[in-house]
């Protein structure tokens, strides 16, 4: 499948509707069984699929929509992590989660959730998974020497999952390693357990670095220096950041570094419910043109949307493509 | 009936012992049957604030949107307030309404229709009180911070600012030793008040910070942020030898990010005392399982309107147009505050609400405060007790949930302020609104504005005032959580 230049898509995430938010805490207190939820969750993520496909993205993800958070959903797949189901609140809240024992090497069943995705579009579509050093941040290691061995243990059972993603025909994979913003000290090791994840992976992959988005808000503030050098080590093809919220400062550092990166750039603030007009996308995108050519961008939000309203996430995303096409057409492309 | 005993002091048992009585007598004088003298439900209450909007006796009946009667019906006894010996008549008066076919008799002058208590008139001349301050004040011979319990501003005590500033140093040097220090270093005061603390504050963190050595305090910004421009001018002097590090924004309370849009995430602490107990308000009654809006309606009895209107020359059929004119334009038409302020005193000490309880289902289009919705108020209320009555607080938290996205990640804010910080303790007695002087006072709902503001991602805890023995006040500390 050919893409134009400047491809657009969302990060990640679809905003999560009121309606699924209160149906996931209707399965929590049994209110609807397991088998009702994983129809409705059919559902939004068909309605996702379809609102992006209308908004006119290129590259589409299944939303995230039967995600709790970003942990939970892995934290609960990973062989050998012990949750404890009574120790959250609301859905969205973090399960208190443990790892007592080395991991075992097993499947997590994300190639089913891909293969729906897949099925129900005809565009390129992505497929997101978090990271191991974030996974790392909320599991409790009670059994590695280190987070280091821990998170590499992570990478090596997830490293046959995408494996198996890139099987079943996944050709875009996204890492998502929000906390090397929050422990820049881990980077170092962080990169090598990033390798290790993605060796031998037949897929294109971006590693997604934010400042967070929990609850719809940052958890740090900062510059991306910190990533480099360290990040060039990296085995992904793309760098996917966040610029719209923090404007374009930081771009440099791809000049600076000769970063041989894609660059992923965020052009939608996802904590923000005001909506872009075209030309604020357009202006950003031609700021990153300053530092690389359109041929190695791709267009984004900032972080996933799962946080927005879901009129507000369609407009972002509409003006997102409308920006982009008024960068297209100066570029006669 | 179900009577409810809340506080135990001085006239409690014998107002007690009477309300049973009178209900007793009402019940052998066929004056109440026995369908309504099942439904009952009496509480009776010491009103811990001796100016209120409570009669003695009062009660509350349940309607549905078309204005029919629900066999719903609370009845309050302020036993402060109560005299034994018209008990009896009293708890007729306030029950007859509830009898089918029976207009209510009681003589008053409604000065409105039965409405949110956060649209009520009582808001009105909450507003008007403080913008006529000085006349208030100069007619009482004393200033407004004297009428507050300690004679002061909490926010004011100078120990609680000097823990404040030394945490505050310590937050900023963590920051800075993980270089995550921003270079302005911006906080936020809501309701400066003469600028006192702002004064005090920076006084104290120039000092500190010139015996740690940090040398931040150039990087500070004091947003002091007032919805009174006069305000906000009159404080100007009083920090003027901290006016670099000070910037001065008009901004309403109830939404101060939309002054300050350009601060989001970018505040390190925000600073309210005792304003969000005196930001607009609503209540709620949770009764066998349904939830009740409870509409007011201002009034003053028709003997008081007999007694002021004589004294001030106002006839009955113009009394309320006064004081709508009166509200609009202030004194001109008495000539002048003098003469006045004395009819606005007497006027807001006669001043009552009228309340009626509205299901909740029959308001579809309840205006929630921004925050809450029907399904998240079910949700909250899940662990509440089942029978019991509570604030809203729809100021306090509109307020609250704007403030929020100000806060930069390590940021905080504190509100000094009088919370209720469990649903529970709104079964154990009165907490508003009563009249401070010219204004209203409401207890804040704090455990309803902690769990709204658990759903966004921020912890919420309450920390006693420990600055001052015997206070209500209590500091609600939020922060960001993962």
């Amino acid at each position: 499948m050919t893409l134009p230049i400047l491809p657009t898509a969302i990060v990640g995430s679809y905003a999560m509707p009121g309606w699924l938010e209160r149906l996931k805490t209707d399965y929590f207190a049994r209110r609807i069984s397991r088998h009702d939820l994983d129809e409705i969750y059919d559902a939004a993520v068909k309605a996702a699929i379809k609102d992006q496909e209308t908004a006119g993205l290129d590259i589409i993800t299944d939303g995230e929509l039967r995600r709790d958070n970003m942990v939970d959903y892995f934290a609960e797949r990973l062989p050998g992590v012990q949750i404890d189901r009574s120790s959250k609140k609301f859905y969205y809240d973090f399960y208190e989660s443990a790892v007592v024992a080395k991991l075992p090497m097993a499947s997590m069943g994300l190639v089913q959730d891909f293969n729906f995705l897949n099925t129900y579009t005809e565009r390129v579509a992505k497929f997101c998974v978090t990271g191991p050093h974030c996974l790392t941040k909320r599991i409790r290691n009670q059994f590695y020497p280190s987070e280091e061995a821990f998170a590499t243990d992570i990478a090596r059972v997830m490293n046959l999952e995408l494996k198996a993603l890139a099987k079943a025909g996944a050709t875009f994979i996204q890492i998502d390693e929000p906390y090397y913003s929050g422990f820049p000290e881990d980077l170092a090791w962080g990169v090598n357990v990033l390798n290790t994840l993605v060796e031998g992976v037949s897929a294109k992959i971006a590693v997604h670095i934010c400042y967070g988005n929990r609850h719809g808000k940052p958890s740090w503030e900062g510059s991306y220096r910190y990533l480099f050098p360290a990040i060039l080590k990296a085995k992904v093809q793309q760098l996917t950041l966040e610029f719209a919220r923090r404007g374009g400062e930081d771009l440099d550092l791809f000049k600076e570094f000769d970063a041989p990166f894609e660059l992923g750039l965020g052009v939608i603030d996802v904590k923000n419910t005001e909506v872009e007009t075209p030309e604020m996308v357009a202006e950003h995108i031609r700021r990153a043109l300053e530092v690389m050519p359109a041929e190695r961008i791709y267009i984004l939000t900032d972080c996933g949307c799962f946080h927005l309203p879901r009129d507000v996430t369609f407009a972002k995303l509409k003006a997102m493509v409308e920006g982009t096409k008024i960068v297209r057409n100066e570029l006669g492309k | 009936m179900i009577l409810k005993l809340n506080h135990l002091k001085v006239k409690a048992a014998a107002a007690t012992q009477g309300v049973i009585e009178a209900v007793c007598t009402l019940v052998d004088e066929g004056l109440i049957d026995q369908g309504q003298f099942a439904r009952l439900q009496v509480e009776l209450d010491w009103i811990q604030y001796k100016s209120n909007f409570r009669e003695a006796v009062t009660a509350t009946q349940g309607y549905n949107a078309f204005g029919q009667r629900v066999p719903i019906m609370d009845v309050h006894v302020d036993t402060r307030q109560v005299v034994l010996e018209t008990l009896h008549d009293d708890l007729l008066r306030a029950l007859r309404p509830a009898e089918p076919g029976v207009e209510q008799d009681r003589a008053l002058l409604p000065l409105e229709e039965f409405q949110s208590m956060r649209s009520s008139i009582v808001w009105d001349f909450n507003r008007f009180f403080w913008r006529h301050l000085l006349a208030w004040e100069a007619a009482t011979g004393k200033s407004y911070d004297k009428a507050l319990p300690g004679g002061s501003s909490d926010g004011h005590n100078p120990l609680a600012i000097a823990d404040d500033v030394a945490e505050f140093l310590d937050l900023l040097c963590g920051l800075q030793a993980k270089n995550r220090l921003p270079p302005e270093v911006n906080l936020l005061e809501i309701g400066v008040g003469s600028g006192s603390r702002c004064v005090q504050w920076l006084d104290l963190f120039l000092k500190l910070d010139q015996e740690r050595g940090t040398r931040l305090y150039p990087r500070v910004r004091f947003y002091m942020g007032d919805f009174s421009e006069d305000t906000l001018n009159k404080a100007r002097p009083n920090v003027a030898r901290h006016i670099e590090q000070c910037r001065f924004v008009q901004l309403d309370a109830i939404n101060p990010i939309k002054a300050l849009a350009h601060l989001r995430h970018k505040i390190l602490q925000v600073h309210l005392t005792n304003v969000y107990d005196n930001l607009p308000d609503e209540e709620v009654v949770r009764r066998d399982g349904k939830l009740y809006f409870v509409q007011v309606r201002a009034y003053v009895p028709e003997d008081a309107v007999s007694r002021i209107g004589g004294k001030y020359g106002i006839p009955a059929e113009l009394f309320r147009d006064r004081i709508y004119h009166m509200l609009e334009t202030g004194f001109d038409s008495f000539g002048g505050a003098e003469h006045g302020v004395p009819f606005w005193q007497e006027l807001w000490a006669a001043m009552r609400l009228e309340e009626r309880l509205v299901q909740l289902e029959d308001l579809p289009e309840f205006p929630f405060p921004e925050g809450l919705d029907a399904g998240k108020l079910e949700d909250i209320l899940q662990d509440a007790p089942t029978d019991f009555r509570f604030h809203l607080s729809s100021g306090a938290l509109e307020s609250f949930i704007r403030t929020l996205p100000l806060l930069h990640p390590s940021g905080y804010l504190q509100v000094f302020d009088i919370f209720v910080t469990d649903l529970a303790q709104y079964r154990t007695g009165f907490f508003g609104p009563g009249k401070l002087d010219g204004s209203l006072l409401n207890w804040v709902n704090g455990a309803l504005l902690k769990e709204v503001a658990q759903r966004q991602g921020y912890n919420v805890n309450f920390r006693s005032f420990k600055y001052r023995a015997d206070t209500h006040t209590s500091i609600l500390y939020t922060t960001r959580r993962e």
